[in-house]
């Protein structure tokens, strides 16, 4: 074959967008671009198909990186064999793990095993329409489900239990696989609901301090280690750079479950809880409405526009340098480490949350588990409606095992990884510098994880009243709709209560 | 009609001016987060003209390589944000879905301009009626009877049910095309011996070309912009632009630059169709204006 320059691209995209919708094998696809003079690099960036953060593709040199675990690689070529020609389907939120498996290592998966992978992105609310829809309807149009910690408990009853899969098809059961390695205040915290093990742990953003350092040092400011240090450091940042550099922003965006994961730091922050143990919403309370003081004077440092904000707006926010300091989700740090993105890139640091004012509360409800370090973690589950369920195993296994863990947590935008043993591996430690995709906060994200995690409580409801009557009722709040804090959160007391007792 | 002085020409051509920028600047906004670099897009205060030139956004999201940014040849099939076969899903489903309405409303409505039956004004009600229910109240139960026909997740799921949303409409605003088009032309062919189907073919549908032209556009970028059902009822093997356009939101932040250049390439298929119709778009929304 001869191509001039400009044919020979066209004949490339053309090769690669067959192979991406499946119409040719991986071996044609290699094939051909070997007779295109392509090497091994340049199938990287087109086949392998890197992220650069967020989506996008990955530099040449990171790709031919990837060497997946022979032994494992083996195994599954073996165990996979009476499911070849099987299609797996999975919705999930484009999370930097999501990301990194379709953009860069699904391949690897479906040429060691036949298994076809097909991986829907969407944004959170869509997914938990579509795994409602699935489950609903119980047509197994999914085979796997990206499930959100405040889901756990609605699709508690639609999954299989990973322990007992893994010990009922020992044919199945991936070596090495080790459970034991998942750290295990996220399986309690993003796997278990009433002693089911809804799904195998995917992934864990977890709210951890994040600060500009130039400023802490120019104004002399120390890392603040209590929340009164905290809302300290927003004033003075405030005080003295504003109205250029807010002390601090947020995520309040009325009626999105953002709006609720802000409010639940600040209220575990401050020793309250959302459930009493007798099932009850305490979070209208002494200390609830301690919190809602605190949160009040802290947003006091806020941009104007974070009412309308999700977690997008926020990290803008310190993106754009006009943030000073953020409690919040770990997974921004490689974002706004990135040079090409970020004005802040190398600016921030990262530390464990400040500790609460008073002792966290221990008596809740629903195995609500208070800490300032507000986890969304998520776990990924095989549906029990799938017809091609074996495969699905197959495939979430190896999602969730320590090799792919690693290439997910180096190529996927620095998340945090679910697995002991990922944090110590070398491969994740060498991006410990600054730059896209630094790994240079997971120190602190796994300490946060093992002694300042708080998870949200789980019951069937919670879904419910956690992406909508609690955010809906705050954002009426921050409008203006209530005259208090204390009658906001009876309102909200009044609300749950009511569909929580049905 | 009274002349206008030179002063008053160029004040109504500043203000048709004024009217045209105020229309185009957001299009040229969201140009420019395209073509620039990520940490611009949201820089205060806004940069309208001084900003970094970025071919990033459109190589990841269409493979096409600029050379600018990544220093290499980038190539298509890229990350979740390569959206060039998502493009093509657009056009396919839109072009189809439109040609499918207008095939079958074109026929429907001459047949009720020129035909009477019992109960026809019934007939018409219930046709306008079908627009009146809202989407989200069909999409589940049309999940469950595509999932039955294996139609889910298909090109002709996807075409079937864009034509079936837009018909009502289009049969409505053709019959009112139909129905400007004096019925004595019909009696006179009738006369010398035409059929229905040769005075529909020969005579009356080339009249009511510009009528037919803009009632195709409607029904193109109601297919173009329908979000609802392509949610509900695909999964991986086709989804349309305004469905992948929410791929950009991540749990990290929405990429915007990407989200700005799949808009761009987004208008273009869009601006050539109308483009395509454009000579008969306008006969088509003039007509009716005069009544006999």
């Amino acid at each position: 074959m001869r191509f001039n320059h400009n044919n020979r691209k066209r004949y490339i995209a053309s090769i690669t967008d067959q192979f991406v919708k499946g119409k040719i094998d991986r071996r044609t696809f290699m094939r051909t671009a070997a007779k295109l003079g392509l090497g091994v690099g340049a199938l990287g960036a087109a086949s392998m198909l890197p992220p650069g953060g967020r989506g996008g593709f990955i530099s040449e040199a990171r790709a031919q990186d990837i060497v997946q675990d022979p032994d494992m690689m083996a195994w599954l070529k073996e165990a996979a064999k009476p499911f070849a020609g099987q299609t797996v389907r999975l919705a999930t939120e484009s999370t930097p793990p999501s990301n990194a498996i379709n953009s860069a290592l699904k391949p690897f998966f479906e040429e060691a095993t036949g298994i076809k992978v097909e991986i829907e992105v969407l944004p959170l609310e869509q997914v938990l329409q579509k795994l409602t829809l699935d489950v609903a309807s119980g047509l197994g149009t999914y085979d796997l489900y990206y499930i959100d910690q405040s889901w756990m408990a609605s699709f508690a009853g639609d999954v299989i239990d990973p322990r007992e899969k893994y010990e009922s098809s020992s044919d199945l059961a991936m070596p090495n696989y080790n459970m034991d390695d998942f750290l295990p205040a996220l399986v309690d915290g993003i796997s278990m609901y009433d002693g089911i093990m809804v799904g195998v742990p995917y992934d864990i953003p977890i709210f951890i301090t994040m600060y500009r350092k130039d400023i802490y040092e120019e104004l002399g400011l120390s890392v603040p280690t209590t929340m009164e240090q905290y809302l300290a450091n927003a004033q003075a940042i405030q005080a003295a750079k504003g109205p250029d550099i807010y002390g601090t922003t947020g995520q309040m965006k009325s009626g999105h479950y953002s709006l609720e994961c802000d409010w639940t730091c600040w209220l575990w922050a401050h020793g309250g809880s959302i459930f009493g143990p007798d099932g009850k919403f305490t979070g209208n309370d002494e200390a609830g409405l301690a919190a809602m003081d605190y949160w009040n004077k802290l947003k006091e440092n806020m941009p104007e526009g974070v009412t309308t904000w999700t977690w997008d707006g926020q990290g803008q926010s310190v993106l754009q340098g006009i943030a000073g300091q953020a409690l919040s989700w770990g997974e921004f740090f490689p974002w706004w480490d990135d040079p090409e993105a970020s004005k802040v890139s190398g600016l921030m640091e990262a530390a464990v949350p400040p500790a609460p004012t008073t002792a966290l509360r221990t008596e809740t409800g629903f195995g609500e588990i208070p800490g300032v370090g507000h986890q969304g973690g998520s776990s990924l589950a095989v549906s029990k409606y799938s017809k091609n369920q074996d495969a699905a195993w197959l495939f979430a296994q190896w999602a969730t095992s320590m090799d792919t863990q690693v290439y997910i947590t180096t190529l996927g935008g620095g998340t945090g990884p679910t697995r002991e043993s990922v944090y110590d591996d070398e491969r994740v430690k060498a991006n410990n510098r600054v730059g896209a995709g630094t790994t240079r906060h997971l120190d602190v994200v796994r300490e946060t994880i093992a002694s300042h995690m708080g998870s949200e409580p789980d019951l069937p409801e919670w879904a419910e009243l956690s992406n909508d009557t609690i955010p809906v009722e705050l954002g009426r709040y921050f409008a203006g709709d209530y005259d208090s804090p204390k009658e906001v959160m009876d309102a909200i007391a009044k609300k749950v209560d009511d569909i929580v007792s049905g | 009609m009274m002349s206008l002085s030179p002063t008053q020409r160029i004040i109504r051509a500043l203000a048709a001016w004024l009217v045209v920028a105020i229309f185009a600047f957001p299009i040229y906004y969201w140009f420019t987060i395209a073509f620039r670099v990520e940490k611009e897009i949201f820089e205060l205060p806004p940069l309208i003209f001084d900003w970094t030139f970025s071919g990033k956004s459109f190589e990841e999201v269409f493979g096409i390589s600029f050379g600018y940014d990544n220093g290499a040849q980038q190539l298509a099939g890229g990350g979740n944000f390569y959206m060039m076969p998502r493009l093509w899903d657009s056009i396919v489903v839109a072009v189809c879905s439109t040609i499918l309405a207008i095939s079958i409303a074109t026929l429907a409505s001459y047949a009720l301009s020129r035909m009477r039956f019992a109960g026809q004004h019934h007939f018409v009600f219930w046709i306008l009626s079908t627009r009146m229910m809202p989407p989200v109240a069909v999409a589940i139960p049309m999940f469950f009877i595509y999932k039955q026909f294996g139609l889910l997740d298909t090109y002709t799921g996807i075409i079937l049910v864009h034509a079936l949303m837009n018909l009502p409409l289009a049969v409505l605003l053709l019959k009112s095309f139909f129905d400007d088009i004096p019925m004595e032309i019909d009696e006179a062919a009738l006369i010398d011996g035409a059929s229905r189907w040769l005075i529909f073919r020969k005579i009356v549908a080339p009249m009511a070309i510009g009528g037919i032209a803009a009632t195709a556009v409607l029904c193109f970028i109601f297919s173009w912009t329908e979000f609802l059902f392509v949610l509900t009822l695909t999964q991986t093997g086709l989804k349309t632009v305004p469905v992948v356009a929410s791929t950009f939101v991540t749990s990290t932040g929405t990429a915007w630059g990407n989200m700005a250049a799949l808009g761009v390439g987004a208008m273009v298929p869009a601006f050539i169709f109308i483009l395509m119709v454009q000579k008969n778009l306008v006969r088509g929304l003039t007509l009716g204006s005069l009544k006999q």
